[in-house]
């Protein structure tokens, strides 16, 4: 019975993500008119969005209850807390749309969360018990920092895609076309440099909880070894971008570049820890 | 015979354009030098951001010397834009029936870049009045650029294609709102206080932040920046004006780059690389367009704004065809008066034939057996005989004119000039603008003093 409502829970998150994506998408493309006649151009509809919170409402629930039926932490292992990702991001991006006049994101959100959700579920055979050896109160806390930090890094890199895909278009002067509805690029390029402020502190507590508790576990083989090198590497790097923007007005393109590169790194440590977890527990 | 020599949007880029361009204070100086062509009877100078066009007509008709006066505009163009002759694949001619076409098409606005734009008849009347001030504009061709203005209004009132005008300031605000999201936190800065600063001032003072005007003549700045609530500074200060604007249009007359990349480069060293949006709709350009390679810097000029606007104005070609044919209708109509005028000079020498005869002997008669007639039934002998020629030449000069209006008058003109031995004078055709009525009218005038004196 457990089982049907997870997977129903799972099933409904699936579809509005999935709804949203292809609103958002349509929106993006110029297909789908302004939210009213008085409404600036680059504003979606409200369905959109509202699918979207609702999928991300969903996806809570569908986390807790599989937490629940599973007997696990959903902070614990690895792909599970994929999922997380993917609903922080979305909620993320709900909170902050309207704020930072982004509401084209979404049309990378949505399709991400969707992917994230679907990940989670078929890549590496679902969530993982971590092992006696690591539990730790250090883990929930360090795989929740560097989650919160990975879904605003997404933003941000959502954010910064679209940034050079608008300023290519104005340089090139070609406006017409697809991506009618990209956000103003002055608000593309705020919202990637505050989600990238979000993001940085949780990064970097995430960084020290795990540099500590690598140390306790005297965590030194060579996949370790890798894996902190592109978690530092990610860290210098973002905190290069916010640096250098805060020292020499480095904005605009070369922060976006910056930004994904960061977020890139951020990405193969992902990648590591989930090959790492299809061959058993987390270590 | 009519004729276009000129360059346009379709055939050269803006840089190209700008160099052929004549602002107000060098017009005087071209059409001068285009009147002193002996090849030119008629010239008028179209000098828009779009287009530089000479409008002329050649001192003989024929289609060698046609051939001949488009030479000679070309002459004059590429002395103008400085004699290179690489220029002269940019420049396109017209003559006859097309040059007249072309015409009417540039003034209906069906030539522009924005299809159906309203700024090119007020350009096109421009070069009309200083034309005519500068009396390079007295014959038949001044006819044809005054039908144009009709052909102008029809296609404007009889179609829809300046319907929902979207014009260049229009499409600057929002390409402000594609980078900024808005005006509203934004500070505009106007390079240059002339006709299109103030037109650029009215478009985007209204939802900025604020504004600022620099010029070359402080005075000026000030004026305009009264009328609409800004701040004015001598251009000396662009630099430090550029460093706190977010949105820059340049209109000034400088025929070099006032804003260059080394410039931008220093300027946004001090904006911390904040995005610097650039307007330039000044024709020359004010701004190098290398100022684009800098990042967080956007530039558009003229053709850019304006292909812009062109993009969104598709929907407008379908009232092209109804707007077409009005032209053609229109260039029926002017033809056909042009081909009246070819047989103006033999319906003048009819009718001074005729006139001259019978008041000659009118003269003979009122000086022998009629000596004793008072001045008053003179006159009214003479009214009478001017009645009797006027209904006598009615009927043939009718059909001559009919037949001149659908060019199938060779025959007939032969005829009567064969017929009344008279020998037409082709330059009557230049002084006659108005028909043969008004001369007529001034013979009429000398004959009365001398039969009643």
């Amino acid at each position: 019975m457990r089982s049907f409502w997870v997977d129903a829970l799972f099933l409904a998150t699936a579809a509005l993500y999935l709804g949203a994506s292809i609103l958002f998408i349509l929106f993006l493309m110029g297909r789908q008119h302004a939210s009213d006649p008085g409404a600036p151009e680059n504003e979606v509809r409200p369905l959109a969005p509202r699918l979207m919170a609702l999928a991300a409402v969903l996806h809570g629930v569908h986390i807790v209850v599989f937490s629940l039926a599973l007997h696990i932490c959903p902070v614990e292992g690895i792909h599970f807390p994929l999922s997380v990702v993917a609903m922080l991001m979305g909620l993320a991006y709900i909170a902050m749309r309207r704020r930072y006049r982004i509401d084209a994101v979404g049309a990378f959100v949505a399709p991400l969360a969707l992917a994230t959700l679907l990940a989670s579920r078929f890549v590496g055979g679902g969530a993982l018990a971590p092992s006696t050896r690591m539990k730790s109160a250090v883990l929930p806390f360090h795989v929740t920092m560097n989650l919160l930090g990975v879904a605003l890094f997404s933003l941000a890199s959502a954010s910064a895609i679209l940034y050079l895909v608008q300023e290519r278009r104005l340089k090139q002067k070609r406006l017409h076309g697809v991506f009618q509805r990209l956000p103003p690029l002055d608000a593309l390029d705020r919202a990637e440099h505050r989600f990238l402020l979000a993001g940085f502190p949780l990064l970097t507590l995430g960084i020290l909880s795990g540099t500590l508790w690598a140390v306790r576990l005297d965590a030194d083989t060579v996949a370790d070894l890798v894996r902190a090198g592109f978690g530092y590497g990610t860290w210098i790097l973002f905190a290069g971008v916010l640096l250098l923007r805060a020292a020499l007005g480095w904005r605009g393109r070369r922060a976006a570049y910056g930004t994904l590169a960061g977020f890139g790194f951020a990405m193969v440590v992902l990648l590591l820890y989930l090959l790492r977890g299809n061959t058993g527990t987390v270590s | 015979m009519i004729l276009v020599v000129g360059i346009s949007h379709k055939t050269a880029p803006l840089e190209v354009r700008e160099k052929f361009s004549a602002n107000a204070d060098v017009l005087p100086a071209v059409l001068s030098r285009l009147a002193a062509r002996p090849e030119l009877s008629e010239v008028m100078f179209v000098s828009t951001c779009n287009r530089v066009e000479v409008v002329a007509r050649s001192r003989t008709p024929g289609e060698e010397a046609g051939l001949l006066a488009v030479n000679a505009a070309r002459e004059v163009l590429r002395e103008h834009a400085g004699d290179a002759r690489d220029f002269d694949a940019y420049l396109y001619d017209r003559t006859g029936e097309e040059a007249v076409r072309h015409v009417f098409r540039v003034a209906a606005s069906l030539d522009s870049m924005v299809l159906g734009e309203p700024q090119i008849l007020g350009q096109v009347k421009e070069a009309y009045e200083a034309a005519m001030g500068a009396g390079t504009l007295r014959g038949p061709l001044g006819r044809c650029v005054h039908r144009a203005f009709t052909v102008a209004k029809r296609v404007r009132t009889e179609t829809q294609i300046g319907a929902g005008t979207v014009s260049i300031s229009s499409v600057a605000v929002d390409l402000a709102r594609r980078i900024f999201g808005g005006l509203d936190q934004s500070t505009v800065l106007l390079v240059g206080a002339g006709e299109m600063a103030e037109a650029a001032a009215k478009a985007l003072g209204k939802g900025a932040k604020s504004m600022r005007v620099v010029n070359r003549s402080v005075e000026r700045a000030a004026e305009l920046a009264a009328h609409f609530g800004a701040s004015a500074a001598p251009l000396d200060a662009l630099e430090e004006e550029l460093v706190h604007a977010d949105v820059v249009v340049t209109s000034t007359g400088s025929p070099h780059f006032i804003v260059t990349k080394d410039l931008v480069k220093r300027v946004m060293r001090a904006r911390r690389g904040r995005t610097l949006f650039f307007i330039d709709i000044a024709v020359p350009r004010n701004v190098d367009p290398r100022i684009d390679e800098v990042d967080n810097v956007f530039l558009f000029n003229v053709d850019d704004l304006e292909k812009e606007v062109a993009e969104g104005q598709k929907a407008r070609h379908g009232e092209l065809a109804r707007a077409e044919t009005i032209v053609d209708e229109e260039l029926k109509g002017f033809l056909a008066w042009v081909r009246g005028l070819k047989v103006q000079p033999l319906v003048v020498g009819l009718r001074a034939k005729t006139r001259g005869v019978l008041v000659a002997e009118l003269e003979r008669t009122l000086a022998g057996r009629l000596k004793h007639l008072p001045d008053a039934d003179r006159a009214a002998l003479l009214q009478m005989m001017e009645s009797a020629t006027n209904k006598l030449l009615h009927t043939p000069l009718s059909r001559l004119k009919e037949a001149a209006a659908s060019d199938d008058d060779e025959q007939l003109a032969q005829a009567l000039a064969t017929a009344f031995d008279i020998v037409p004078r082709e330059e009557e055709v230049d002084s006659a603008p108005s028909g043969a009525n008004e001369i007529a009218e001034v013979s009429v005038s000398a004959e009365a003093e001398r039969v009643t004196h």
